[in-house]
């Protein structure tokens, strides 16, 4: 018998198609951001019970100083971010952050054009060693954990040897730039809008989207042509880039150099993006929500502050709105994958 | 002239030949279907062709140019596309993320244009009447025929002159199915080449112009589609064996029930099956690879749930995890698939690992006596022939064959007489394969009750006492006697008709 005359004889599929057009799937689409959502909700809640016990809250200053006490966490947990998305870990932003205010407390002079040439050095540095720690991921087939401690370790001990102890000096005009003004409105909330401004324009780059794809499932990237390597390298380059940014903000406001100043914002920088909705498991997760989660952190600080108790309640507290968020999470995540079976 | 052709391609993974002699050629505006048993080496093919592994030896060429793609991009680039099994979606992107993926129409701010990506998708369901689909919903709400689907406008917005399907059919429903192959005719017919792979005989059947056989990771013939018989294709598929491997085949099934599975269902991978183990019987598992097979045991076992009902001996049983399935003399023991991983603790000794699961057997008072250990670690050892040099020999320092029987032994000093075996030969070598075989027969003898899964068909065929053939989670046909065959086994498997 030939082709044309045999009549088609197939199985019976698993399941019948689903009807094309049907309306917007709000509830989905809810779901997806609860995890988002509910960060917004704590962070208006904090500000709420903050507005409450505090005069002075919902006013430009209090935004400004707010904005300036979170910002090395903001920019340390954007290259988080980016890591997270990806579904790898940067535990080597505290050596970065170290070793960059160590290097800007000895070398930054009141000459503006080699104050610059440093930043520019401390820049080119983090994205490079961040870039390291992507290749040895990818070539060595390593675990992020493991590399990203090691490089760590080992920055910590080179900030060590460059300033043991805390200390150096950071020229006054560059303390000053975290206070500069444009229509009332101080530098680190300007940065905070060129942030979000980044994310908009990174997520729909085509390296953006490589990274999201590879973290959402690495092999089906793999498969459409993905460079898993060039994702690697990208990734961790861009962590340490901010990392190296997070330590020329932070000299601003400490006004010196510390070796060990990095790992307060190791561990923060992930639960930031873990508040804001970012996936341990990669693939999900928006920089607004890490933003968020950033101001969450920071202003418990200041809610522990004016409640006048002890300021050992701070991380008590930073803890308990962790575990609430992976709560919330997690509950969006099954109910959402109930309504697809 | 020829668009694609393949002499003598050959790739090992480790010790292992995936393909040796590989042949191969197809022109364009034809659609040619590739056909072999499970390991043949039809996937390793496609995975060189569509640039995901490098071959080692042999050459490619396309339109006479010699081709070795370094990875995916470099294979499209020359016009080739697959459509995978195994699918290259991303889950958290949207249908039309996912389709122009590292494709996407951009801005001059290198951001994504998505009124342009809007645009071609529409344009390109519409082109080649794809089922519906909406464009921005993300990938991990649709279901697995959907994301097939998906996949298919991904392979085809590459716009390649090569296709490839990799049993593109198999999770769809009847229409869509019908769609593809009409799909499939219109891509040949716009004088592309679609390389088909089915396991549905009658779908190749219909569309197919020419075939290519593959067996043992060689091309065993090739074909033109009306010039040769199913029962031809069937054959070549499988070859002949000789072999002097099995054991004689003893009946030694009573009329006792051990093991009666009733409606069990799991997902959609498994539903719907009934069957009765007797004791001193072993009852074969067959079917082609990833029809529910595992799922089955896993669920037995109760690594996985699974509803419907089971009973042990007689008594209604249900059993939630592993631990509940192993107890005692009415229970049930596994020799699981991946036996480095979750059968054997590799840097424990041989002893320990016989041991482990059953320690409160040699356990007076709380207090563990060693001379009883001692004396049930020899008998098992002797009883197996367990080739290590003391009981205290570690087990990963063994062979693949002794490891295998380590875990036999584990498995028997449970005591559970309801034995499942998922493919218990794979990777040992031939004497021990021999041995085990024996092992199972002797087993039955003993009124001990025994499920056989085995990838490779004749151990099925020589051992079992009867064969289970599964499809689509379901029990095709149950062979028994004479119609135990690999012909038989295949024929349930792949023709829709011949199911009993």
């Amino acid at each position: 018998m030939s082709a044309a005359e045999r009549p088609l004889e197939m199985a019976q599929g698993p399941a019948e198609m689903k009807p094309s057009k049907v309306a917007i799937d709000w509830r989905g689409r809810l779901l997806d951001r609860a995890p988002f959502l509910v960060a917004c909700l704590m962070l208006a809640l904090i500000i709420g019970i903050y507005g409450s016990l505090q005069s002075g809250v919902f006013t430009l200053d209090e935004l400004n100083l707010d904005t300036a006490a979170a910002m090395t966490l903001m920019l340390a947990a954007t290259g988080q971010t980016i890591v997270l998305v990806r579904g790898g870990i940067d535990l080597s932003i505290g050596g970065m952050i170290s070793l960059g205010t160590v290097i800007a407390a000895t070398r930054f002079t009141d000459d503006p054009s080699t104050t610059a040439l440093w930043a520019l050095i401390i820049l080119a540095l983090g994205f490079v060693i961040g870039a390291l720690n992507g290749l040895l991921i990818s070539l060595l087939k390593l675990q992020p954990f493991l590399v990203t401690l090691a490089t760590w370790s080992i920055l910590n001990g080179v900030a060590m040897i460059i300033l043991p102890t805390d200390g150096g000096s950071i020229p006054g005009w560059w303390v000053g730039f975290a206070s500069a003004q444009l229509f009332g409105v101080t530098s680190p909330v300007w940065m905070l809008l060129v942030l979000v401004l980044f994310w908009w324009w990174f997520r729909a780059t085509s390296i953006g989207t490589t990274i999201q794809a590879t973290g959402s499932n690495e092999k089906s990237a793999f498969l459409s042509g993905v460079s898993i390597t060039r994702v690697n390298l990208v990734t961790y380059g861009l962590s340490g880039l901010f990392a190296a940014g997070a330590a020329l903000f932070l000299v601003t406001q400490t006004g010196a150099g510390s070796p060990t100043i990095g790992k307060d914002y190791i561990l923060p920088s992930v639960a930031a993006a873990v508040i804001g909705g970012v996936s341990l498991f990669g693939g999900r997760g928006h920089l607004a929500g890490t933003l968020i989660g950033a101001f969450v952190l920071t202003l418990i600080g200041n809610l522990v502050f004016v409640l006048h108790v002890s300021s050992y309640w701070q991380p008590v507290a930073s803890g308990v709105i962790l575990l609430l968020s992976v709560l919330a999470s997690s509950v969006a995540e099954k109910a959402a994958r109930n309504r697809v079976q | 002239m020829d668009l694609v052709s393949v002499k003598g391609l050959s790739k090992r993974y480790g010790g292992i030949v995936a393909l040796s002699e590989a042949t191969f050629s197809a022109r364009g505006g034809e659609v040619h279907a590739l056909l072999g048993e499970n390991g043949a080496g039809k996937s390793t093919f496609i995975q060189i062709l569509s640039g995901a592994v490098r071959h080692d030896g042999g050459s490619i060429l396309v339109d006479g140019q010699d081709y070795r793609p370094a990875n995916p991009d470099a294979a499209q680039a020359r016009g080739i596309a697959a459509v995978f099994q195994e699918l290259s979606l991303i889950p958290d992107l949207s249908v039309e993320q996912n389709i122009w993926f590292r494709h996407e129409p951009r801005t001059w701010l290198g951001t994504v244009n998505r009124g342009e990506m809007r645009r071609k998708t529409l344009a390109l369901l519409e082109r080649y009447d794809f089922p519906a689909l909406r464009p921005d919903q993300e990938l991990r709400r649709l279901t697995l025929a959907e994301r097939q689907i998906v996949e298919i406008a991904k392979g085809l917005a590459k716009d390649p002159r090569i296709l490839i399907l990799d049993e593109a059919t198999s999770a769809l429903p009847a229409r869509e199915a019908e769609w593809l192959l009409k799909l499939t005719r219109q891509l040949a017919a716009e004088g592309r080449l679609v390389i088909f792979i089915s396991h549905r005989m009658a779908e190749v059947r219909a569309i197919a112009d020419r075939l290519t056989i593959f067996r043992n990771g060689a091309t065993v013939a090739a074909h033109e589609a009306n010039a040769v018989s199913d029962n031809e294709i069937v054959t070549q598929m499988i070859g002949r064996h000789l072999d002097r491997l099995y054991p004689e085949r003893v009946a030694t099934a009573t009329d006792r029930i051990a093991l009666r599975v009733k409606g069990f269902s799991s997902g959609s991978r498994l539903s719907g099956v009934d069957f009765a183990l007797r004791e001193g019987e072993v009852l074969g598992v067959g079917g082609l690879q990833g029809h529910g097979q595992r799922e089955l045991f896993q669920a037995l076992f109760g690594a996985t749930r699974a509803s419907g009902a089971i009973e042990l001996w007689g008594k209604p049983t249900s059993i939630g995890n592993p631990r509940q399935a192993l107890t005692g003399r009415d229970g049930i023991a596994l020799v699981p698939e991946d036996r480095r991983g979750q059968g054997l603790l590799l840097t424990k000794s041989v002893r320990e690992n016989l041991t482990l699961s059953v320690i409160k057997r040699f356990t007076e008072n709380g207090l563990l006596s060693r001379q009883k250990e001692a004396a049930l670690v020899k008998a098992m050892v002797d009883f197996l022939r367990i080739k290590a040099g003391t009981p205290e020999q570690l087990a990963g320092t063994l062979s693949g064959g002794n490891q295998q029987k380590v875990i036999f032994g584990k498995m028997l000093l449970t005591e559970a007489r309801v034995l499942l075996l998922y493919d218990p030969t794979r990777g040992v070598d031939v004497g021990t394969k021999g041995e085990i075989f024996q092992l199972m027969r002797d087993l039955a003898a003993k009124g001990y009750a025994i499920l056989f899964h085995s990838s490779d068909m004749p151990e099925l065929v020589h051992v079992a006492d009867r064969v289970m053939v599964m499809r689509n989670g379901r029990i095709a046909a149950t062979l028994e006697g004479a119609l135990i065959s690999e012909e038989g086994i295949l024929g349930a498997a792949m023709l829709e008709t011949r199911a009993a």
